[in-house]
């Protein structure tokens, strides 16, 4: 069963956003659904930079009230 | 994008340990290999009776602003980012052999953080193709 992981790396600076959100993809099954939340002002640049290098889908990027929040699909793992 | 970073760790101010702790997690946060190869005035800041690494006299006037900054960021010291970064990715630390004999250190004098004492041939070969960055 695919499962949402919510990674909240609010209030992190670079690099730790994309670390924990690695962390986290280290331990994702094929399928999951991997939310990240950051007020890193470069995290958006890096997080797409992320999906680039690794393979995966990016579902969704915005900015809510100084949070940014991405929602990535875990299709690079087999 | 790079086969792999070498990175020549040299100076031993606090500034430039910033970029070796970013540079060497974003590396292991890719799957980028990374080699390290702390020589020169770092290598004192890899051994078990560290000191902590003074920022540079040029710049004390940014220092406290810089200090005051990364506390609020809540940042890992550099030395728990290197840590991370070698239990995330492909990380591992040589001390260069020249500067360990001329410090008079020995292996185990160093910090666990230390894979091993190697010379500047076996680096180069090992990390043959890699971006190199010099710190």
């Amino acid at each position: 069963m695919a499962e949402k992981i919510v990674v909240d790396a609010r209030n992190m600076a670079c690099p730790g956003p994309i670390t924990k959100l690695t962390k986290a993809y280290r331990k994702a099954k094929p399928g999951d659904i991997i939310e990240v939340l950051a007020t890193d002002p470069g995290f958006k640049p890096d997080v797409q930079a992320w999906v680039q290098r690794t393979g995966n889908e990016l579902l969704e990027l915005k900015e809510e009230n100084g949070v940014i929040k991405a929602v990535i699909k875990v299709t690079a793992k087999k | 994008m790079a086969k792999g970073l070498a990175i020549i760790m040299f100076t031993g101010q606090a500034e430039y340990f910033i970029p070796l702790a970013v540079l060497t997690q974003t590396a292991a946060n890719f799957g980028i290999p990374v080699r390290v190869f702390v020589t020169g005035f770092a290598l004192p800041y890899f051994t078990k009776n560290k000191p902590e690494p003074r920022f540079s006299k040029e710049f004390e006037d940014m220092v406290p602003k810089l200090e005051e900054g990364i506390k609020k960021l809540n940042m890992p010291s550099w030395y728990d980012i290197i840590k991370e970064a070698k239990e995330t990715g492909d990380v591992k630390i040589y001390v260069c052999s020249l500067m360990a004999e001329a410090m008079g250190l020995k292996k185990e004098d160093l910090d666990p953080i230390v894979d091993d004492v190697v010379g500047a041939a076996y680096f180069m070969q090992t990390t043959e193709g890699y971006q190199v960055i010099f710190i």
